[in-house]
């Protein structure tokens, strides 16, 4: 074992000599100099490994041969060895990153490197408030000095700017420790007890801990950090940004046991300031450094926030939160700064260089993911548990705050990662290959933030390896990228088979096999359309199988934790599939940021739910736990968000339009499905513990309005795309609507909607997909008689609108009698007749889709233009067979359908050989096809008769005042269809909704940008703030 | 007990400093208000050791082993605030060295000058 005192010895020995090494030349003081940091860092990693594994006690170094407190002590447990381990790695890691730098530069640079380090290790060491107050100021002399490793006009103001703030800070930290050596009679922490400091002792404990509480840079008395963080270089300011903060934040850590609860809260409370505030002005942040500091400061507001409100709780679970979010932060800042510092381009907006090293903005993409708390990252594990202490302790307040921070850092980071993935950069100056020295930390960070985040999923799950199963499928997928698309796709396209039939034995529940179905089987077809890529498509299977796969594992979550997980696997990997598109960039941001938010309320809802008795999968055994009301309802706003419910829907058309449009038929038929099965998960619950507050009825209104909102603005889109999805969110509200009646037929006819919707949505979106993959045109008016080109199409679409419409025979007039029939027996009155209304819009709009595509005359550039390829065509017809089957042999649905709504309810309808009866009535869907058969047939015939009359007209053959328009097509009745009604009712389907969260977004920033004028950018007004701060908390914790 | 007249001296320093530092345009005159400041602190430590009538805390022909308990001051601020002193020496040394460079660069004293970074 060797003394960790040997640490500060080497760090201040070796950096005194340097200078004298460095007249031997560079390279053997450079060897010096990482020598003593590697040996740094090993010597930590083995106390580590003692003290975390072995179990050894903590270790004390007395100095001087006399015992504390005559004499100074350091001390080495696992937190520290823990923290230090992490900072002296990092410190070697930004080193490293720094190599040229220091190879170039003065040898001073090395010495006041090594000097940092050492003051580093032992402020966290120290037990000892004077030796503290000396180290923080050799860490920060050194700091204030390294500021200037790059030495221009913006380094020297932002680092003079620095050493003010940090000299007053350390001023008043001086007056606290002397103050607290007269109370208290030591100066060592072991000797020192909260009851020695009370009435006017109480004010020398505050100057201690508020100005070592100013150095982790507060809101608002935090711009001179600011500005450090967006001029200094980039290696240096990593480790200001989280080796220093790692080591001050742990002083103040000492010193907590120390301080009242009335101190402890008003820090709490400050740190959730910090973090709400420092996102909230990151909103309006363009350039990429100062962004990342803002980020900072509001991540170590957020961690010294869950180190207040985490006291008390079980060790474990404190250790994992705070553990999580520091690692998480430390990892993903670091690594964001370092290649902040490798593109050099300020504006986040000119980030889109970055595409021309694809690892390198798969790193970028990655420590995003794991800063917003993205799964499977530490701080998504932290983030769950913080939540849930905060609901358990009732820091409702607390707990909304840090939901409002977070989403606002998710929208920049996220904004900031679509830029660089979609943003034009031809313009600019492509990004120079950097060194090895420079990509080396950044995939070291990278590389450790996925080990980390992997180790993290075994300590929750052992050996489960299904819940992990996304992960692996991207990681597979990368490596066999370079293989063409096809080739990936079949080999996609078994896995989900075999990963179907390995789930299979594990959905013991109807329910479970029902939803298996959709979503496995459904996304199997739909796959097979994504074999027509000619491009590799990089990237594109991974991202597809692990959205498929978390699909899968929802059914199988046995916990909430695993529920949510799965939930957030599915997220991320359809915003990365929907950011494929071509003009995604907005279409996807809006996504995930609605999807994060429903994300969030399911979270907390979850966090409110009493804990599982049961090991069985969560929808079987949610009917035995007894949700509170605030459960229900934040969970079913969560899970209507995903499922494009009015209000919240703004996200839905623009990403099912913009992405690629193989993709859609996934986001459609099956993502939109998630949301439906967490609101039947929700409804199961509900089914045996009702909480006094009818939710589902007013759940079952937001449904009936999605309906014929949806319908409506459907009845409006030129681009058939958009037409699609907003005639899902319009589907979607039938279902939502049938489902929240919570009755046995409401049910059935629910899940027997959703089924035939998936179906013929894909069939439908497919169909879309081969007519763009020929006309390269989503505008539906610049198509037109297609269905001589494109018979095959034209047949899908044509069965798929006779199937939504719900006009006999074919399946959809079943959905419509049984949701009828639901509702009359319900009682639901008012309901169904706004439905049976909707029902009518969406004629128009099916009307319009049909015709404006297929029907009327071919454009003239459309003469040659040829059918849809085969992989096009045999999804659709797989999906035409299934809606054939159900629609003529209804029974092959609704028995399982009345087996799973039986489970819970009495059944509601018998079922006599082909007849469906109901109280109100019967249906034999056999019979009615055979009548609709004979009916269709005699107009036919009829028509076939009188083919010979028609008089053909020339495209266009319209005069215009002598004048030929310039966009025929826009003559044409299939431009603005419906402009008559859109005249009389189009009020109805004028985009308020769109306004009102395009007003939201503009108040925030707006917001943001107001307060970020606090910061002046003048060293004194940072001052002042910094000196009004200590003021209003002495007012704050005075007055408890 | 402490010596209340230069507690109250160390006070009025420390806030003449730091009032010079939000005031004072020049840099250099806010370095030389952060340096009154830290010699109010200075003074304010020794103050809080310092007992009435006592002498140094150096054991020498005057003052023998076995009463220096009651003869001395509290000799821990005595040496705290020379630790104290080198080192606000140095971040003294700092500031100055980046006026230096600073006026070099921008030919200006006036911390105005100096806001290029903000929001």
């Amino acid at each position: 074992m060797v003394s960790p005192i040997y640490i500060l010895i080497l760090s201040l020995s070796v950096g005194f000599l340097l200078s004298i090494f460095d007249r031997a030349g560079r390279k053997f003081s450079l060897t010096a100099f990482y020598s003593v940091l590697t040996f740094n860092v090993a010597l930590m990693g083995d106390w580590l490994y003692r003290l975390a594994v072995l179990h050894v006690p903590t270790f004390v170094i007395n100095t001087a041969g006399f015992n504390a407190p005559v004499s100074i002590n350091l001390e080495l447990g696992v937190a520290e060895a823990l923290v230090l381990f992490l900072a002296n790695l990092t410190g070697l890691m930004a080193a490293v990153y720094l190599f040229d730098k220091f190879r170039e530069g003065k040898v001073s640079s090395l010495i006041l490197y090594l000097l940092l380090v050492m003051g580093v290790n032992g402020l966290v060491m120290t037990q000892d408030i004077f030796n503290m107050f000396v180290f923080l100021e050799i860490l920060s002399i050194s700091t204030f000095a390294l500021t200037t490793l790059k030495k221009n006009l913006k380094t020297l103001s932002a680092g003079f700017k620095y050493m003010i703030a940090g000299g007053v800070a350390s001023t008043f930290f001086l007056l606290g420790v002397v103050f607290v050596y007269y109370f208290a009679g030591t100066l060592n922490l072991g000797f020192m007890t909260a009851d020695q400091f009370s009435g006017i002792g109480l004010i020398a404990l505050f100057l201690l801990s508020v100005s070592l509480f100013i150095e982790l840079k507060p809101f608002p008395a935090n711009g001179w950090a600011l500005d450090v963080y967006q001029s200094v270089d980039s290696g240096i300011v990593s480790v200001i940004a989280v080796v220093n903060s790692a080591a001050i934040g742990f002083a103040f850590y000492k010193i907590m046991p120390l301080l009242p609860s009335s101190f402890l809260t008003a820090f709490g409370m400050a740190g959730i300031v910090t973090f709400f505030f420092s996102n909230m002005m990151g909103l309006k942040q363009e350039n990429a450094k100062r962004l990342l500091g803002y980020s900072s400061i509001g991540q170590m507001g957020l961690l010294l926030a869950s180190l207040v409100f985490t006291i008390g709780i079980e060790p474990a679970v404190r250790y994992l939160i705070i553990g999580g979010l520091f690692l998480n932060h430390l990892l993903s800042k670091a690594g964001l700064f370092w290649i902040a510092g490798i593109v050099k381009e300020e504006k986040i907006r000119n980030w889109g260089v970055l595409r021309n090293n694809k690892p390198l903005l798969v790193l970028f993409g990655l420590f995003i993911f794991a800063l917003s708390g993205l799964p499977p990252f530490a701080g998504f594990w932290a983030k769950w548990e913080f939540v849930k202490v905060l609901v358990d302790s009732k820091m409702f307040f607390v707990l909304g705050t840090v939901l409002v921070g977070s989403l606002f850092e998710l929208i920049f980071l996220f904004r900031w990662f679509t830029m660089a993935v979609k943003e034009n950069a031809d313009e600019l100056e492509p990004m120079a290959s950097p060194g090895f020295s420079r990509i080396f930390p950044v995939s070291f960070f990278g590389i450790l933030a996925a080990v980390v985040s992997f180790g993290a999923m075994r300590c929750f799950y052992g050996s489960n390896w299904l819940q992990v199963l996304p992960v692996i499928a991207v990681l597979f997928i990368t490596l066999i990228d370079s293989l063409p698309s096809k080739v990936k796709g079949f080999i996609s396209l078994a896995a989900v088979a075999g990963y179907g039939y390995y789930l299979y034995p594990l959905l013991t529940g109807n329910i479970q096999l029902f939803f298996g179905v959709i979503f496995i089987a459904g996304s199997a077809v739909n796959l097979i359309s994504t074999l027509n890529r000619k491009n590799q498509s990089k990237g594109f299977y991974g991202f597809l199988l692990m959205m498929i796969f978390s699909f899968g594992n929802l059914l199988i979550a046995s916990t909430y934790l695993e529920f949510f997980l799965s939930w957030e696997f599915m997220t991320l990997s359809s915003f990365l599939l929907i950011l494929r598109g071509q003009n995604a960039q907005r279409a996807s941001l809006m996504y995930m940021i609605f999807s994060t938010a429903g994300a969030y309320l399911i979270m907390v809802g979850f966090s409110f739910a009493p804990a599982l008795s049961s090991t069985a999968a969560l929808i079987l055994s949610i009917q035995d736990v007894n949700l509170p009301l605030i459960s229900f309802i934040v969970l079913a706003i969560g899970f209507m968000i995903k499922s494009g419910s009015v209000g919240v829907h703004i996200w839905l058309p623009e990403a099912h339009a913009e992405a690629e449009s193989d993709v859609s038929p996934f986001i459609s038929a099956i993502l939109l499905k998630a949301g439906v099965f967490g609101l039947l998960l929700l409804g199961i619950a509900y089914v045996s513990n009702a909480p006094s507050f009818d939710v589902f009825y007013w759940v079952g209104w937001i449904g009936v309005i999605t309906a014929i909102a949806g319908a409506f603005m459907a009845s409006f889109q030129e681009d058939a795309k958009k037409l699609l999805a907003y005639s899902s969110m319009s589907q979607v509200g039938y279902i939502v609507a049938a489902l929240a009646m919570i009755t046995h037929l409401g049910w059935v006819s629910a899940l027997y909607l959703a089924f035939n919707h998936m179906m013929f949505k894909s069939a439908l979106f497919i169909a879309v997909a081969g007519i763009y993959y020929r006309t390269r045109t989503r505008k539906m008016y610049e198509m037109g008689g297609l269905i001589s080109r494109m018979p095959w199409t034209y047949m899908t679409v044509l069965m798929s609108i006779i199937a939504v419409s719900g006009v006999p025979p074919l399946s959809g007039f079943g959905a419509k009698w049984l949701i009828y029939t639901a509702f009359i027996t319900k009682g639901w009155y008012l309901q169904a007749g706004v439905l049976f209304f909707a029902s009518g819009v969406s004629f128009l709009y099916l009307y319009r889709l049909i015709h404006t595509i297929f029907l009327g005359q071919l454009k003239y550039e459309h003469q040659e233009i040829k059918e849809a390829p085969a992989w096009f065509i045999i999804p659709q017809y797989i999906f035409l067979a299934g809606i054939m089957a159900i629609s003529m042999f209804p029974n092959l649905i609704i028995k399982p359908l009345n087996a799973i709504a039986m489970h819970y309810f009495d059944s509601s309808i018998q079922i006599d050989g082909l007849t469906v009866m109901s109280e109100l009535g019967y249906w034999n869907g056999n019979l009615v096809m055979y009548v609709t058969m004979a009916v269709f047939a005699i107009p036919f015939i009829m028509l076939l008769l009188l083919k010979g009359k028609t008089q053909k007209v020339k495209q266009f053959n319209i005069v215009y005042a002598a004048e030929r328009p310039e966009s025929p097509q826009t003559t044409h009745v299939a431009h603005n269809m419906y402009a008559h009604l859109r005249k009389s009712l189009g009020s109805l389907s004028l985009p308020r909704v769109q306004e009102f969260w395009n007003s939201v977004a503009e108040w925030s920033h707006t917001l943001g940008a107001f307060f970020r004028r606090v910061y002046t950018g003048n060293g004194q007004t940072y001052l002042l703030h910094i000196i009004l701060y200590i003021v209003v908390m002495y007012a704050v914790m005075g007055g408890q | 007990m402490i010596s209340l007249y230069t507690l109250i001296l160390g006070i009025a320093l420390l806030l003449i400093g730091i009032y010079a530092m939000l005031t004072r345009k020049n840099l250099m005159k806010i370095v030389i208000g952060f340096s009154i400041a830290d010699t109010g602190t200075h003074i304010i430590i020794v103050s809080l050791g310092y007992l009435r009538g006592k002498t140094a805390p150096v054991i020498d022909a005057a003052v023998s082993v076995s009463n220096a308990v009651r003869e001395v001051v509290d000799p821990v601020p005595s040496a705290l605030v020379l630790t104290a002193i080198v080192i606000g020496l140095a971040v003294t040394a700092v500031m100055l060295s980046f006026i230096v460079e600073m006026y070099k660069k921008n030919k200006s004293l006036s911390i105005d000058d100096y806001q290029e970074l903000k929001w």
